[in-house]
């Protein structure tokens, strides 16, 4: 339901989990065989080599330093701000508003109605259910559009389908309040309170 | 690979109900019917709501990659303006690193590459398997309705036990992607047929209209309970 970048998170995971695969691997294998040790000294003194020239070659004029030195710093900021990007983009998608239309009345002007409108009625409507150990309303913006997302945490033994059927009547009654057709998600969950808690006995 | 060992017990006092999710068995997408309105963005709303978003694991990644890039700009920018390092300066690391199996104890070489190799794993698996959720798609004319499988046992075994007549701990529930498994214990010198817990938890099951739709196995112990 919310704005999650899913791709992007496996394909971002699955390079660094196949980066520390590699590095795993060569660790445990300098470990243990000593030709791939051979191997890699030689390798990586060629590499390095190369990295040395290249230092030497882009010195200020007339200083010691190397100016790849700032190229690094710059690249390393780079790096560190498409993390923080990446980390923003988890969970976002949360919405303010439920309805934002022009009204085709006569006095010009939009109609807005907040999210909470929805979130409030649904959560007073579901707050005394005794089948219930808690209920949570939010709304979400998706695909463009907002919905609302109910998470509902039954007691134990608890039908779900009946419980699913009866939040869905309350869902149809705010449609008919609100007059339009949010797309609703219904999340049927357990958590602590629905787990710890007494189970239901007696409707 | 957070969901593949996941198991969820209703009640941690007693097993009445207790669900796992597995990804073993199934294929194709997870979105089914259920979806009134809408249509195609309530299927896509299931399908990510059956699925997990690993948004945990993209968080550790991220801060791991960002401490890694904060201490080497620290060494660098302090190369760059010419100060003495503050643990070990680039070019001497460069030159640790080249020399390695030689300078370092081979068995702290050796742990560190197993360490790796794990975390390597955690993050790949966690990329490249589907990562579905123990969750089950339920059918509703007006919502997308998801339910948890912890939720679904819980149900089931309240009607097992009403069914079996026997207690809230002789029951156990246990359901996955494509199979409901209902374990009773019952009483002892009390008879009671499989067939009937079956036919109790089936119509169950019917009822609740899930997607995919598991399948009912029922155990009954060979000792019973007494006393119960």
């Amino acid at each position: 339901m919310n704005g999650t970048p899913r791709i992007l998170n496996r394909i971002l995971i699955g390079i660094l989990g196949a980066k520390l695969l590699v590095i795993g691997t060569l660790l445990i294998l300098l470990a243990t065989v000593p030709a791939v040790g051979r191997w890699w000294q030689a390798w990586s003194a060629g590499m390095w080599g190369g990295a040395r020239g290249l230092f030497d070659r882009t010195r200020f004029p007339g200083g010691t330093e190397s100016w790849l030195w700032i190229v690094m710093v710059v690249l390393l900021l780079l790096v560190i701000g498409v993390m923080v990007a990446w980390l923003a983009q988890q969970g976002k998608g949360r919405a303010n508003l439920l309805v934002a239309e022009d009204d085709a009345g006569e006095v010009p002007g939009n109609v807005r109605i907040g999210g909470g409108v929805a979130e409030q009625a649904l959560r007073a409507a579901l707050a005394d259910r005794p089948d219930l150990a808690g209920a949570t309303v939010a709304t979400y913006e998706f695909a463009g559009e907002p919905a609302l997302r109910i998470r509902v945490q039954p007691r134990q033994g608890v039908a779900p389908h009946i419980l699913a059927a009866e939040v869905s009547a309350l869902v149809e009654a705010l449609d008919a309040v609100i007059g339009k057709r949010t797309p609703v998600l219904i999340h049927i969950g357990s958590g602590a309170r629905s787990r710890f808690g007494r189970a239901e006995r007696v409707r | 690979m957070s969901q593949a060992a996941e198991r969820h017990y209703g009640d941690a006092g007693s097993p009445e109900a207790a669900a796992t999710g597995t990804q073993a068995a199934g294929s194709g997408p997870a979105a089914g019917p259920g979806s009134g309105s809408g249509g195609a963005v309530m299927d896509r709303v299931l399908a990510r709501e059956t699925t997990s978003s690993r948004a945990p694991a993209a968080v550790i990644a991220a801060v791991l990659v960002i401490g890694l890039c904060v201490y080497a700009l620290l060494e660098t920018a302090v190369r760059a303006v010419g100060q003495p390092p503050w643990l070990i300066d680039p070019q001497t690391a460069a030159e640790k690193v080249i020399a390695l199996p030689a300078g370092v104890p081979p068995l702290l070489l050796g742990v560190t590459g197993a360490v790796l190799f794990a975390a390597g794993l955690f993050f790949f698996l966690n990329a490249v398997l589907p990562g579905r959720r123990a969750r089950h798609v339920l059918a509703d004319p007006r919502a997308a309705v998801v339910v948890d499988d912890e939720v679904i046992a819980s149900a089931l075994a309240r009607r097992a036990r009403l069914a079996a007549n026997v207690t809230q701990e002789q029951v156990m529930v246990v359901v996955s992607r494509r199979q409901v498994l209902v374990n009773v214990r019952p009483t002892s010198g009390v008879p009671l047929r499989a067939t009937d817990v079956q036919a109790a938890v089936q119509s169950e099951l019917r009822d609740m209209a899930l997607s995919p739709l598991p399948e009912v196995r029922v155990n009954l112990a060979s000792s019973g309970v007494i006393g119960a």
